[in-house]
C-alpha cells in the first residue's frame, strides 16, 4: 500500500520546529516519550510502548545440536519482523532496507555484545545446546522502532525462564514445569539502543525521533550502551559528517538514557515478579487501561442451558430433510478391484420431467389440441427408449427415484412395469 | 413508518440492525451508514443515528480512512505532475486528479504554478465507487472560492472523520472555544486533514495537540483545557 | 448424551479495546480468558494491479504468530476468517480496493480461533468498514466424558476428543463458517451448534455496549 506522502508544508514546519527547539509532541530536545513495559502469561513476553510505537517480543527455546566450531555454546537467534499492521508501507515477507538494517543492528547489540552466557546453554557439549529465539513484532510504526526493539528484546529475554533438564548417562530429560522450576537465562548486562537523529547537516540534534521527525532528518546515530557506560554497538547512517564532540555528547546522552530505561525494565520485572509469587492476576489482560471508553471488560458469562436439547433438536429438524442418504449409498461392485457408490450412468431427466408434465395436465379438458398429443407421443417413445437400453438395472433406477414412485404409484400400477402403459393410459386420458 | 427510526435518533447501532416498515407513504432518505434492502433499512457502520429536518438519516461514526464523495472539500497533497493533470493524495484508496486548468483563471498559456509536495484545497467534481475521482480548484462559476495552493508556514496534521465534521457542523461549539484561546486561521479538509497556522509555532502547536485530544472529551472536560491553555499561553 | 455441569458451560471473561493503535484505519484487542489477538484493517486502500477485482474488494488476512513464520495452520486460519470476514461485509461498494486484516497472536490460551474472529469483527467495525451483519466466534470442546465445553483454555483443547469453532452472525444468529478437529456425533454437533448460538447473543450484546461505551462522550 501507499504511504501518505510527506507535504513540503509539514517538512518546512519541522524543520522551523527544530530550529526554535521544539517538537510535535511537546517534547524536549533530549526527551523520551513515555515507555510502557508489559509482560504476558508466558514467559518471555513482552509489549513495549513507546509513545505510540507498540513492539511485541517473544522469546522462545529448543535444544538443537551446536554449531561445529563452538560445541560448548548455546545459539542464539533473533528475528525483527516489520508487520503489515505497523504501516501501510509495510509489505508481507518483503526484505526492505529497513527490515535488513534493523535486525543487523537487533543482533550487534545483543548478541555480539556478549550480554547473554552462551555457555551456561550448553546441555551435552558438542551434541545439544539450547537455541533461544528471540521474535520482535512491530505492531505499530511512529518512529524509533529500534530502540523500542532493543527495550522489548532484552526485557523480554531477563523475563524468559527456559525448562530444567537433566541428564543421566546418554540420556537427556526436559522437565515441564510442573516437575521443576525453569531457569532464567545468565545475563551479564543489559545493552540498549539509543537513537540520535541529526537535522540539517548535523546542526541540531534530537533524541527519540517520532516517525515525523524521522522522514524529514538528515542521518542518524544509534549507540547501543550499558548502564555501566560501556557501548557495545554504534552506528551512524545517513551520510552525515559528525564532529567528534557531537559523538562524545551523543554517547554522555545515550549513558543517562540507557541507565533510566535499565531501572524501568527492572522495575517492572521485579513488579511482574512479585505480582507471580503472591499469585495475583497479571498478563496483558490485566494491563488493558479499563478507565479508557474505548475499552470494555466483562465477566465470564454463564450460558443458560436449559433447553438445549430442546434446541438442538429445533436445529436438526429445522434442517432440510436430507433425501434418504442411507438407501443411495451402497457401494456398488462393479469389477474386480472397483467401488463405486451410486449409480451415474443413466440420465433420468425423461423420466422426471415427463411425470410433472402429466400431472399439470391432469387438469386440461379433452380440448387438447394434435399437436400436442404427438409431441407427447415422441417423448414418451424416448422414455421407452431409455429404459430398453438399460434393461437388467430397471430396478436400480426406481431405486435411486422413489420420490417419482410414490407419486405414480396412484396412477400407474408400477413403474417397473412396461413403459408402454403409461403410453397407452396417456392417450386414453384426453379420451376420458 | 419512520416512528422506528425515529425513536432510535441519538442511539447507538451497529452493523447488522434492521428497521422494517410496514406502509410505504413516508419517504427516508438515508445518509452514510444505512441502506435500503427491500423494505428494510439496513444499518451498515457502527455509530450514533442522527436525524435532520424533515427526513434525513445517517450515522455518525468516527472512522479514520476517508472515502471520496461528490461536492465534498479536502485537503489533498500532490504527489506527481503528468502531462495535463495532477495526481494528488486525498487519502482515499486512489489518487484523485486534478486538472491543471481547473483553477481560478488558468489558461493553456498561464499555467498555476504547482510543486510536487504542495497542498491543495480542492472540491470533488467527480467521486463515485467506479471511477478515478476528479478534483476541482474552482466552483461552478469559474471562481476560486477559497480553493487552490495554500499553506505555507502553517501545520498540517491528522484527526478523525468525526471530529473534522463536527468543526464544519455550523455553529461549532469546538471552533468558538477554539477561538477564545488565541487567534489562529483554520483549513479544514473532509478527508480527516487539519491546516493551522497562528502567530507562532507554539502556538500552532498547542492547536494540534488540543485537537487530537478533544475528540474523547465531554463538552465540560474540553472547556477546562481550553481555559487552562489560554491562560498558560503566552 | 446429557449436559451436566453447568459450569463447562461458561464463557471466560472477555474484554475488547478500540482503536488502540495510530497507524491502521481501524484496531481492536480482543481477550478472551488469557487469549488475546490484536487486529489492524487498513482499507478501503489502493490494491496491486494483479490482485484486483473490479467488482469487490480484495479481502486479505494476514495471521501472525507470536513465535517463527506463519505456516499451513496459520493459512487455514487466515482463509477460515477471510471467508467469514467477506461474507459479512459489503465489499462490492468498494471496487478495485484492498482490503487488508492484520491478526496478531499475543497469547495462546486456547479457542485462538474464535478470539480471532472477535477481534476481527471488532477492528472492521472500528475501520467504519460497510458491513451487512456481525459475527462472532465460537469455540466448543467435548471431552472424552462427552461433555461439552464453552470457550475451552489451551488445556482443555489439548484433551478434548473434538474442537469446533463456529462464526455465527447476528442477524439470524446462523453458522457462517465452522472448522472442527476430531470426531463427534452429528447430535454433538447440534448442540454445540445451539450452544455457540446461545453463547454468540452474550458475545453480541457486550459488541454492542463496547461500541456504545466508546461512543458515550459523543451522545
Amino acid at each position: 500500500m501507499r504511504e501518505t506522502p510527506l507535504s513540503n508544508c509539514e517538512r518546512q514546519f519541522l524543520l522551523k520546529a527544530i530550529e526554535e527547539k521544539k517538537r510535535l509532541d511537546g517534547r524536549q530536545t533530549y526527551d523520551y516519550r513515555n515507555i510502557k513495559i508489559t509482560f504476558g502469561t508466558d514467559y518471555g513476553c513482552c509489549i513495549v510502548d513507546l509513545g505510540k510505537t507498540r513492539v511485541l517480543a517473544q522469546v522462545s527455546c529448543e535444544l538443537v545440536a551446536p554449531k561445529e566450531n563452538r560445541p560448548t555454546e548455546g545459539i542464539l537467534f533473533f528475528n525483527l519482523e516489520l508487520s503489515p499492521m505497523a504501516s501501510p508501507a509495510f509489505e508481507l515477507g518483503r526484505q526492505s532496507e529497513l527490515l535488513v538494517k534493523l535486525n543487523r543492528l537487533l543482533e550487534r547489540c545483543l548478541r555480539n555484545s556478549k550480554c547473554i552466557d552462551t555457555e551456561s546453554l550448553c546441555v551435552v557439549s558438542g551434541e545439544k545446546v539450547w537455541q533461544i529465539r528471540v521474535d520482535v513484532h512491530v505492531l505499530n510504526h511512529e518512529g524509533n522502532i529500534m530502540d523500542a526493539a532493543s527495550i522489548a528484546a532484552i526485557a523480554a529475554l531477563c523475563h524468559f525462564r527456559r525448562p530444567d533438564v537433566g541428564i543421566q548417562g546418554e540420556e537427556v530429560t526436559v522437565y515441564s514445569t510442573d516437575e521443576r522450576d525453569p531457569i532464567p537465562l545468565s545475563i551479564y548486562h543489559m545493552p540498549i539502543c539509543v537513537s540520535f537523529s541529526f537535522f540539517l547537516q548535523g546542526t541540531y540534534l534530537l533524541v527519540d525521533p517520532c516517525e515525523r521527525e524521522e522522514r524529514v532528518m538528515d542521518g542518524l546515530l544509534v549507540i547501543a550502551m550499558n548502564k555501566h557506560r560501556e557501548i557495545c554497538s554504534i552506528q551512524s547512517s545517513g551520510g552525515i559528517m559528525l564532529l567528534r564532540e557531537q559523538v562524545l555528547r551523543c554517547s554522555k546522552i545515550a549513558s543517562v538514557k540507557v541507565s533510566e530505561i535499565t531501572d524501568l525494565i527492572n522495575r517492572a520485572l521485579e513488579n511482574d515478579k512479585k505480582v507471580r509469587t503472591e499469585g495475583g492476576k497479571f498478563g496483558f489482560a490485566e494491563s488493558i487501561p479499563k478507565q479508557r471508553i474505548t475499552v470494555l471488560k466483562s465477566d465470564g458469562a454463564l450460558l443458560e442451558v436449559t433447553n438445549l436439547e430442546q434446541k438442538a433438536e429445533g436445529i436438526a429438524s429445522g434442517a432440510e430433510p436430507i433425501s434418504d442418504l442411507g438407501r443411495a449409498s451402497s457401494p456398488v461392485v462393479r469389477a474386480p478391484g472397483t467401488a463405486q457408490v451410486g449409480e451415474s450412468l443413466e440420465n433420468a431427466w425423461g423420466l422426471e420431467q415427463l411425470e410433472e408434465e402429466e400431472e399439470e395436465e391432469e387438469p386440461v379438458d379433452q380440448t387438447m389440441d394434435e399437436g400436442q398429443e404427438k409431441e407427447e407421443e415422441s417423448l414418451y417413445h424416448k422414455k421407452g427408449e431409455v429404459v430398453v437400453i438399460s434393461d437388467s438395472e430397471e430396478e436400480d433406477v426406481v431405486i435411486l427415484h422413489p420420490e417419482t414412485k410414490v407419486k405414480d404409484s396412484d396412477q400407474q400400477t408400477s413403474s417397473s412395469q412396461q413403459q408402454g402403459t403409461g403410453v397407452t393410459k396417456k392417450k386414453k386420458k384426453p379420451v376420458n | 413508518m419512520a416512528d422506528c427510526l425515529k425513536d432510535k435518533v441519538g442511539s447507538v447501532l451497529l452493523p447488522g440492525d434492521i428497521f422494517s416498515f410496514e406502509s410505504k407513504e413516508e419517504k427516508v432518505i438515508c445518509g452514510p451508514g444505512l441502506r435500503r434492502n427491500g423494505d428494510e433499512i439496513l444499518v451498515c457502520k457502527s455509530g450514533i443515528l442522527r436525524h435532520k429536518q424533515p427526513n434525513m438519516y445517517w450515522i455518525d461514526s468516527q472512522q479514520k480512512r476517508y472515502v471520496p464523495a461528490k461536492g465534498e472539500s479536502v485537503i489533498g497533497i500532490v504527489t506527481v505532475k503528468s502531462g495535463d493533470v495532477f495526481k494528488v493524495d486525498v487519502g482515499g484508496s486512489e489518487l484523485a486528479s486534478l486538472s491543471y486548468l481547473a483553477f481560478e483563471g488558468a489558461t493553456k498559456r498561464n499555467r498555476p504554478n504547482v510543486q510536487v509536495g504542495d497542498l491543495v484545497y480542492a472540491q470533488f467534481l467527480i467521486a463515485n465507487k467506479d471511477m478515478e475521482p476528479e478534483l476541482v480548484c474552482m466552483d461552478s462559476c469559474g471562481r476560486a472560492n477559497g480553493m487552490g495552493v495554500f499553506g505555507t508556514g502553517g501545520l498540517l496534521f491528522r484527526v478523525s472523520l468525526g471530529l473534522v465534521r463536527r468543526l464544519l457542523a455550523p455553529q461549532s461549539e469546538l471552533v468558538k472555544e477554539l477561538d477564545r484561546a488565541f487567534p489562529f486561521e483554520m483549513v479544514v479538509g473532509l478527508n480527516g486533514r487539519v491546516w493551522v497556522k497562528a502567530q507562532s509555532t507554539q502556538h500552532m502547536l498547542i492547536l494540534a495537540s488540543l485537537l487530537e485530544t478533544c475528540e474523547n472529551m465531554t463538552a465540560p472536560q474540553r472547556q477546562a483545557l481550553f481555559r487552562k491553555v489560554a491562560h498558560s499561553a503566552p | 448424551m446429557e449436559v451436566d455441569g453447568l459450569c463447562s458451560l461458561a464463557l471466560r471473561e472477555f474484554g475488547c479495546e478500540q482503536n488502540l493503535l495510530s497507524r491502521p484505519d481501524g484496531s481492536a484487542s480482543f481477550v478472551q480468558g488469557d487469549s488475546s489477538v490484536l487486529a489492524g484493517v487498513y482499507g478501503p486502500a489502493e490494491v496491486k494491479i494483479s490482485k484486483e477485482i473490479y467488482d469487490r474488494a480484495t479481502m486479505e488476512v494476514v495471521i501472525q504468530p507470536k513465535v517463527g513464520l506463519p505456516g499451513v495452520r496459520e493459512r487455514a486460519r487466515e482463509q477460515c476468517v477471510r471467508e467469514t470476514c467477506e461474507a459479512a461485509l459489503l465489499s462490492s461498494l468498494h471496487p478495485r480496493s484492498s482490503l487488508s486484516l492484520v491478526l496478531q497472536v499475543v497469547h495462546d490460551d486456547g479457542s485462538l480461533l474464535s478470539c480471532c474472529l472477535n477481534a476481527a469483527c471488532m477492528a472492521l467495525m472500528d475501520a467504519g468498514l460497510p458491513m451487512g451483519c456481525l459475527f462472532c466466534g465460537v469455540t466448543c470442546a467435548i471431552d472424552p466424558e462427552g461433555r461439552l465445553i464453552t470457550d475451552p483454555t489451551a488445556r482443555q483443547e489439548q484433551n478434548s476428543r473434538a474442537v469446533m469453532t463456529f462464526a455465527i452472525d447476528s442477524a439470524q444468529h446462523r453458522v457462517m463458517m465452522s472448522s472442527t478437529k476430531g470426531s463427534f456425533s452429528l447430535d454433538e454437533l447440534q448442540q454445540c451448534i445451539a450452544v455457540s448460538q446461545r453463547a454468540s447473543e452474550k458475545i453480541f450484546h457486550f459488541y454492542r455496549e463496547s461500541v456504545r461505551r466508546r461512543y458515550s462522550k459523543t451522545l
